[in-house]
């Protein structure tokens, strides 16, 4: 696929047949006080964050970040328009963050996430990482974003992203790891719904024609009600 | 009119015939002057003073005193010409033939007409034969020639009016005959007369673009249609009600019968996508079916219930060749998931939205089996995981439904059991223990409960 260079900003014409996909972590951090703050009755601090999985600069394609904050905030919508884009914030109560990703190129429609912000440890957790205490609470998900036939803007800008740092990319949570299982225990109910759906099936064709063989049964005896001919099954 | 003129302000044309002017006559129009307004002293009721003062201020009077001059007025004028002069005269008329002379009104310049409704009298023409036309023509076994003159001199005298002539018939000379027998007799003749003699007279035999026109009597029809009527008001209430109550169980019927052909259908349907190619087609068992329902059906007596099975069974095999070839080519599955948009961003996650076509029970009921199997319902989206999440999901539909399909066609078999049974007394059909889920294990257990309780003496009996 050769680079075209000839692109404008107001380039709408889309790549053909590519598919360019980023895959992305958000979600949120979250840290006790250890007591209620007197002045708001705070608990908490939270970060909440949207951050590359892989090790690159999202800022080359990324315009800017909208974290729709809940009401009660003093101007809930937010907005980051450089990396990280994270935003730190106090509360008391968890609630559904809109998240809303705004591309450089304004063809490529922005994409919408939604996070529960996390603040309390539930009681039973879900995989992924078991708390430690002490440590902060941690709640994020995977996510990708795909591109299907970018322009060629977008393009070029997803082709040229930069890594963030040469040090080590890690995250909180092993998703590789959670991928694989997860993706192995839906092959394994997969082969195991389907045996039964073969099975199923096998069985629907006997109750047929043993309800077709019913059938005929009563319509002999119908036919001849004084009993003639014995009707054997 | 005069309201337009009064709302433009114009001045009325004194001409105008108004009910005041015909009244009035030509006095002058009295102008109504508004007397001064005698005002209700306070605090008395508004209609307590309007009895004691109308607006011409009089008291109110003691005695009635209806003395209007309305009554004393001239005549009234209605309309502008002379008043035409009505006498009370004597007439004859002159479609009587006693010459009876009664009286009535009428203008006395209508004197010499003639009394107009005697135009009214529309006389029968009644077809007339004579001695040799009846013995070459009209003889019947059925009917003498005396009584047929008879029938024909009754048309004469009451003008075709059969329930007349049917009263007046003449029981001691001829016997008792039905109107339709009159009818028909009488109409017979007309029909054979206007045939072999041009007859003008007969009102049978209407002219139309010069072709004839003979009215046919159909006694048996008209005897048939008396009978239902004289059935129909024959009929008790309790018949009435039942015949209610029967139709309404009709209607029952059908709609049971609609529902039942449509699971029928959604149900074949179902198997014949879950079929799609692995499986030898079901034709065969489609064959067996038809083999033996036509025969059956050929049979009268049979009941009803088993007719309408036939009749199912029959719907069912006709529209069996269409999806044959659907289910080869459509590659179905439980959930049908929307394919990949055509261009810009989207997030991997929306791919495993269940579309909205996926009812909220089967919904519920899919997150159930995975939960069951220890699977997130919001797995971790990459494309390889939506790919099989999403077919995990559309299989699990499938088998929800197929074991809703099965449940049913065991129902099915349990009530053609009950039915055999039924038919067949001290015979049954057994009913392959496979299929069975439910009710199957109930049926086996006895079995081997007796085994066991076979079994455990003669252990005991084998360890003491």
């Amino acid at each position: 696929m050769s680079l075209q260079t000839d692109f404008g900003p107001d380039s709408g014409g889309r790549v053909k047949g590519l598919v360019i996909v980023k895959p992305i972590i958000y979600g949120n951090i979250a840290r006790y006080f250890g007591k209620k703050r007197e002045e708001d009755g705070h608990t908490h601090q939270w970060t909440v964050y949207v951050k590359p999985y892989a090790n690159e600069d999202m800022s080359a394609y990324i315009k800017k970040v909208h974290f729709k904050l809940h009401e009660s905030y003093a101007n809930p919508n937010r907005i980051i328009a450089k990396p990280p884009y994270e935003l730190t914030e106090t509360g008391w109560g968890e609630f559904e963050i809109v998240i809303k990703i705004y591309f450089h190129d304004p063809n490529e429609r922005p994409v919408t996430l939604y996070h529960i912000l996390k603040l309390f440890q539930s009681p039973v957790t879900e995989g992924g990482a078991p708390p430690v205490v002490g440590r902060a609470l941690v709640s994020e998900s995977y996510e990708e974003i795909v591109f299907q036939e970018p322009t060629q803007l977008m393009q070029h800008l997803l082709n040229s992203v930069k890594p963030v740092s040469s040090g080590s990319w890690n995250h909180d949570t092993d998703f590789e790891e959670k991928k694989e299982a997860t993706l192995k225990k839906i092959l394994a109910a997969q082969s195991k719904v389907r045996n039964e759906i073969s099975e199923l099936k096998e069985k629907l064709h006997l109750a047929k024609e043993t309800i077709s063989k019913f059938k005929d049964e009563i319509a002999k005896i119908q036919n001849c009600p004084a009993g003639c001919g014995i009707p054997g099954v | 009119m005069a309201d337009i003129l009064d709302i433009l302000e114009l001045e009325q044309p004194s001409a105008e015939i108004s009910r005041d002017s015909i009244i009035h006559g030509d006095k002058v129009k009295k102008k109504y002057v508004t007397a001064k307004a005698v005002k209700r002293p306070e605090g008395m009721h508004r209609e307590v003073f309007a009895l004691l003062y109308h607006d011409n201020k009089d008291l109110p009077p003691l005695l009635p005193t209806d003395t209007g001059k309305a009554y004393k007025q001239t005549k009234a004028k209605l309309g502008m010409r002379k008043v035409r002069k009505w006498v009370w005269a004597p007439f004859t008329n002159p479609a009587r033939k006693d010459n009876a002379v009664f009286h009535h009104w009428k203008r006395a310049s209508d004197e010499a007409k003639e009394y107009p409704f005697a135009q009214f009298n529309k006389q029968v023409a009644i077809p007339s034969y004579s001695e040799s036309e009846y013995n070459q023509y009209l003889k019947s076994e059925d009917w003498s020639q005396a009584e047929t003159d008879h029938l024909i001199d009754l048309c004469q005298r009451f003008d075709l009016r059969f329930i007349v002539i049917h009263d007046r018939w003449d029981r001691a000379a001829f016997r008792d005959r039905s109107v339709e027998d009159l009818k028909e007799r009488y109409y017979g003749i007309c029909t054979t007369l206007s045939k072999v003699k041009t007859n003008p007279w007969s009102n049978t035999v209407t002219m139309v673009n010069g072709e004839k026109r003979i009215y046919h009597y159909d006694a048996e029809h008209e005897r048939k249609r008396k009978e239902q009527l004289r059935r129909l008001f024959d009929r008790t209430q309790e018949q009435i009600d039942e015949e209610q109550m029967l139709l309404a169980e009709l209607k029952k019927i059908d709609a049971r019968k609609r529902e039942r052909e449509r699971k029928t259908q959604d149900l074949q349907k179902l198997i014949s996508r879950a079929d799609s190619g692995n499986l030898p087609p079901i034709s065969q068992v489609n064959n067996n079916n038809e083999g033996t329902s036509t025969p059956s059906n050929t049979a009268s007596s049979i009941a009803r219930r088993h007719d309408r099975k036939l009749h199912k069974k029959k719907i069912t095999t006709q529209q069996r060749p269409v999806r044959a070839v659907e289910s080869v080519t459509v590659e179905w599955s439980g959930i049908k998931f929307p394919e990949a948009r055509g261009t810009g961003v989207w997030l991997r996650s929306q791919r495993m939205k269940l579309p909205a076509g996926v009812g909220q029970r089967k919904t519920k009921a899919i997150e159930q089996e995975l939960r069951l199997m220890n699977i997130d319902i919001a797995p971790t989206p990459t494309e390889a995981i939506c790919k099989h999440f999403n077919e995990l999901r559309s299989d699990l539909a499938l088998a929800l439904d197929l074991k809703n399909a099965l449940d049913s066609c065991e129902f099915e078999l349990q009530a053609l059991r009950h039915q055999y049974e039924a038919l067949n007394p001290g015979k049954t059909l057994t009913i392959p223990p496979s299929i069975c889920n439910m009710v199957g294990d109930n049926e086996t257990k006895p079995v081997s409960e007796i085994i066991d309780v076979v079994g455990s003496p003669s252990a005991l009996n084998s360890t003491i």
